[in-house]
């Protein structure tokens, strides 16, 4: 038997001899499936297919699926497909089979060629595709056809399976980790004798016991922990890129072979242990990267662990539970004060107070009487409404925002980290020095075996270490450098991308003002009773009752409060109240004015009147408080050539005067959710590097299509799970302080980067010159990387002192 | 001589800590470290009839697994 007689698969590229193939004219096939494939590909005009992905090895499509029907059902269709508001489908699948980025190409060509199909946009990272489709031309069924039809497999997608997934690589990695330091710590307690015989003198018979149990454990680290390198490196080759897998794993096999050889010959030194040193270190950088890698799914499961799964509506006169999705239009719902509201709709019964902030941004809270109308996502106040709803949930405002998020999300642009960067000019340096050192030896002339041994030295004193490590430990300092603060990252690889940004967008209401109302000027007409109006606003919920609450418990002294005989609120306009032979008034200009009080004292900011007896005693000017350091913050940005730029939700004048007070010179107000969503869509046409801070689910999309999102930790749960920083304290100071955070730990990382080249340019030409014994080699190894590490240390040391 | 000793000894060793490992790795692919509140909290459920509750629930498992192989 001979190789040549091996010819690959046409489609799959499996190699079969000849006699058992398929011949097709030009083409041989291993079977029925990859034959159909083949020619389904051609007839429609994709047979570049083949071109570009060079010679992958696929799966063949041998599989057979239970009938695609069942996709059809209506259940199946309630579960997974959504309607957007262009009346087209939408579902979300994850795609087996995908090799590569051809086969990511072929699956959107061949979807995009199917009648029906608007979009299909494929991740190759998780293998998610996102389609969008007519359902009226095309069912759910045949689309997955198509998709089975050249070769892959796709089932509908679900939050839960992608984390468990995340587990599983994580447990991955736990047990290639356990292997690899067991290993090598063995393999360490050996070399010290292989060390020390070097320096005293060992018998070669000595040596070469030492060397096979050397071997015996460097072999699991090399072929099982190392095994991700391997991978990696083949995935690399395949897309045409030189990455650090693939020097990782050439550096250590060879120098596995290469010690295998001198093994056998008993001659010379063997280097296991700088096999399952650099598996052993690198893997732990790696290991160290994927642990701080965000789930991105995690965001999609947003709805159903943040909102409740029912609501109270009225059916026969009885108010009874019923399942969100379930509610037809037209059913009756029950909110009662501080609930949220989750469908849209109009109150039939019942008003009150809704705070719109989330949606909105409008910080004051809206009135609401019969007739009007509820949007889903704002929170009632006080309200104990019935609302007759006029959408299902499917259609409410509140679900298309998660579909426009999970869009938002699914197309947030990607950054290139430096170390990918980098390691891929690395990597091919390094492989080509090493060749050309070997060749040069050779031809000078050496022996083989001598030129070998130097060829190598080159790639194994280049150790990755330092470098694999450079970019996780700094970014390590860095989340914990945050984490102290109370800013958390989630992601490692955010800390960079915070690092080059160019636009700050923020908030208003609760990213730069507290977001509730505060006492700013107090005006006493009249000596009077605090206490009086101390027990009038505590019994209103209103947020400026609550300011002057706060402002009196802070800065009056008042005996125990009252309890009044008579007590009145009147929405919208104030409340009264009678205590003993007092009568006291407290609220807004028109409640003075309908109550015949004399008010000669007008603002254009929030106002409060209290009068006691008919007679006008106190007035308290209300403003929603700036944050402190939000000039600061704007300044320091400023001088870091970060500009800011305020979207807010609120109208005009308020906005205009939060932003004078600040200083920023850029602002847009009476956004709609959608309208920050574009502005940050249109920056990044800009090719800027968009920071969005925010708090409510106004911001949310903004939030997720921003390359980082920061979110105030007392904002909105969504929001929360949606950013990708999250500052705990709320406060400004630590919003700049991440961004101090990230650049600080960005400059570690070219640090690190900047250490392990100089040390690689000391080493690698004494390693080429064959200068280099095996003790230099190890201890440099070990020196360098202790020296990224110590590095990234010293930061943190620094800061935290200061 | 010495030599044997010194390859015996290594290899004693390795395999005694080879045995280990394999343990540690039998525990991690089990799940037995995946809760770590559950892992922590193990040593308070570790008496008699806890095991025997274990054993009864092992059993258990193994009969519904029959009674699905039954055809019916």
């Amino acid at each position: 038997m001979t190789l040549s007689n091996k010819i690959p698969c046409s489609h799959c590229h499996l190699e079969f001899t000849q006699d058992v193939m398929i011949k097709d004219e030009d083409h041989y096939f291993c079977c029925n499936g990859c034959q159909g494939v083949f020619h389904l590909l051609s007839d429609e005009g994709l047979d570049s297919f083949y071109e570009k992905s060079h010679g992958v090895t696929l799966t063949p499509p041998t599989q057979q699926y239970e009938d695609s029907l069942n996709f059809n059902a209506p259940a199946f269709y309630d579960k997974f497909v959504k309607i957007n508001d262009e009346g087209f489908s939408e579902v979300s699948l994850i795609i087996e089979g995908i090799h590569c980025s051809a086969c990511v190409w072929l699956n959107e060509k061949a979807l995009h060629k199917m009648d029906g199909v608007i979009e299909a946009s494929i991740n190759f990272t998780n293998n998610k595709a996102h389609i969008i489709w007519v359902d009226e031309v095309l069912k759910l069924s045949q689309i997955i056809d198509m998709i089975r039809a050249i070769g892959y497999n796709a089932y509908p997608y679900d939050a839960s399976l992608q984390e468990a997934h995340a587990n599983k690589v994580r447990k991955d990695y736990y047990l290639r980790m356990a292997v690899a330091i067991f290993s090598s710590m063995n393999v360490m307690w050996i070399a010290v004798a292989q060390y020390a015989g070097y320096f005293s003198g060992i018998t070669q018979e000595m040596k070469t016991i030492l060397n096979i149990a050397e071997g015996v454990l460097a072999t699991p680290v090399l072929f099982y922990s190392g095994w991700v390198f391997f991978r990696g490196a083949y995935f690399g080759i395949k897309n045409k890129v030189v990455n650090m897998d693939l020097l990782v794993a050439t550096g250590a096999l060879l120098t596995y072979i290469y010690s295998i050889y001198i093994t056998l010959l008993e001659h010379g030194e063997a280097y296991f242990d700088s096999v399952s040193m650099i598996i052993t270190f690198v893997l732990i950088g790696k290991f160290l990267e994927v642990l701080s890698k965000k789930n991105a799914a995690d965001t999609l499961d947003i709805i159903g662990k943040h909102l409740p799964s029912e609501v109270n509506i009225v059916r026969d006169e009885k108010i009874v539970p019923c399942k969100l999705e379930e509610v037809s239009i037209g059913a009756t719902v029950v909110v009662s004060s501080g609930e949220k509201v989750l469908l849209d709709g109009y109150i039939v019964k019942g008003e009150g107070s809704f705070d719109e902030s989330n949606l909105t941004g409008e910080s004051e809270p809206i009135y609401k009487v019969v007739g009007d109308s509820v949007t889903s996502g704002t929170t009632s106040i006080d309200a104990d409404i019935h609302f007759k709803t006029t959408k299902d949930f499917e259609h409410s405002t509140l679900s298309n925002l998660v579909t426009l998020l999970e869009s938002a999300i699914n197309k947030k642009p990607k950054i290139e980290q430096l170390a990918n960067r980098l390691s891929e000019h690395f990597s091919t340096t390094i492989l080509v020095l090493s060749f050309l050192t070997f060749i040069s030896w050779w031809l000078w002339p050496h022996s083989f075996e001598t030129s070998l041994m130097v060829g190598i030295s080159v790639i194994v004193i280049a150790c990755p270490c330092a470098l694999g490590l450079a970019t996780p430990v700094a970014t390590l300092v860095g989340l914990n450098l945050g984490a102290k603060r109370g800013i958390l990252f989630k992601e490692a690889a955010q800390l960079e991308i915070m690092a080059k940004a160019d636009v700050l967008l923020v908030d208003k209401t609760g990213t730069l003002t507290v977001g509730k109302p505060e006492v700013f000027k107090e005006t006493i007409i009249k000596e009077f009773d605090y206490k009086l109006l101390y027990s009038l606003v505590k019994s209103s919920k209103h947020p400026i009752s609550k300011g002057i609450q706060k402002y009196l418990l802070e800065n009056r002294e008042f005996s125990e409060e009252i309890i009044f005989d008579l007590l009145t609120q009147v929405p919208a306009r104030g409340i009264k109240a009678s205590y003993k032979d007092f009568e006291v008034l407290g609220g807004n200009l028109k409640y003075m004015q309908e109550n015949q009080v004399g008010v000669d004292y007008v603002s254009n900011k929030t106002m409060f009147y209290f009068a006691v007896d008919g007679e006008l005693v106190c007035v308290y000017e209300m403003h929603d408080k700036i944050k402190n350091g939000a000039i600061e913050l704007v300044e320091s940005l400023k001088n870091r050539a970060i500009e800011t730029i305020m979207l807010t939700g609120d109208n005009e004048k308020s906005a205009m005067s939060v932003a004078d007070e600040i200083g920023i010179e850029k602002i847009y107000f009476e956004l709609t959710p959608e309208e920050k969503l574009e502005y940050v869509n249109k920056l990044h046409t800009q090719n800027k590097v968009v920071v969005m801070v925010g708090d409510g689910i106004n911001d949310i999309l903004a939030l997720a299509k921003a390359d980082i999102g920061i979110v105030m930790g007392s904002g909105s749960d969504i929001a929360v799970d949606v950013s990708d920083v999250v500052l705990l304290n709320d406060s400004l100071e630590s919003l700049l302080g991440a961004f101090k955070i990230s650049k600080t730990t960005f400059s570690l990382i070219k640090q690190n980067f900047a250490i392990s080249l100089v040390y690689n340019a000391i080493t690698i030409p004494l390693a080429m010159a064959g200068l280099v014994i095996p003790l230099v080699a190890a201890l440099s190894m070990s020196f360098s990387s202790l020296l990224v590490v110590g590095n990234s240390m010293r930061i943190r040391y620094k800061w935290n002192r200061s | 001589m010495d030599n044997m000793v010194v390859a015996m000894m290594l290899g004693a060793s390795l395999f005694l800590g080879s045995i280990a490992l394999i343990a540690f790795l039998w525990a991690v692919k089990s799940g037995q470290f995946d809760d770590e509140e559950k892992f922590l909290n193990a040593v308070k459920f570790d008496n008699e009839d806890d095991l025997n509750d274990a054993i009864k629930q092992e059993k258990k498992r193994e009969d519904l697994k029959k009674k699905n192989y039954k055809p019916e």
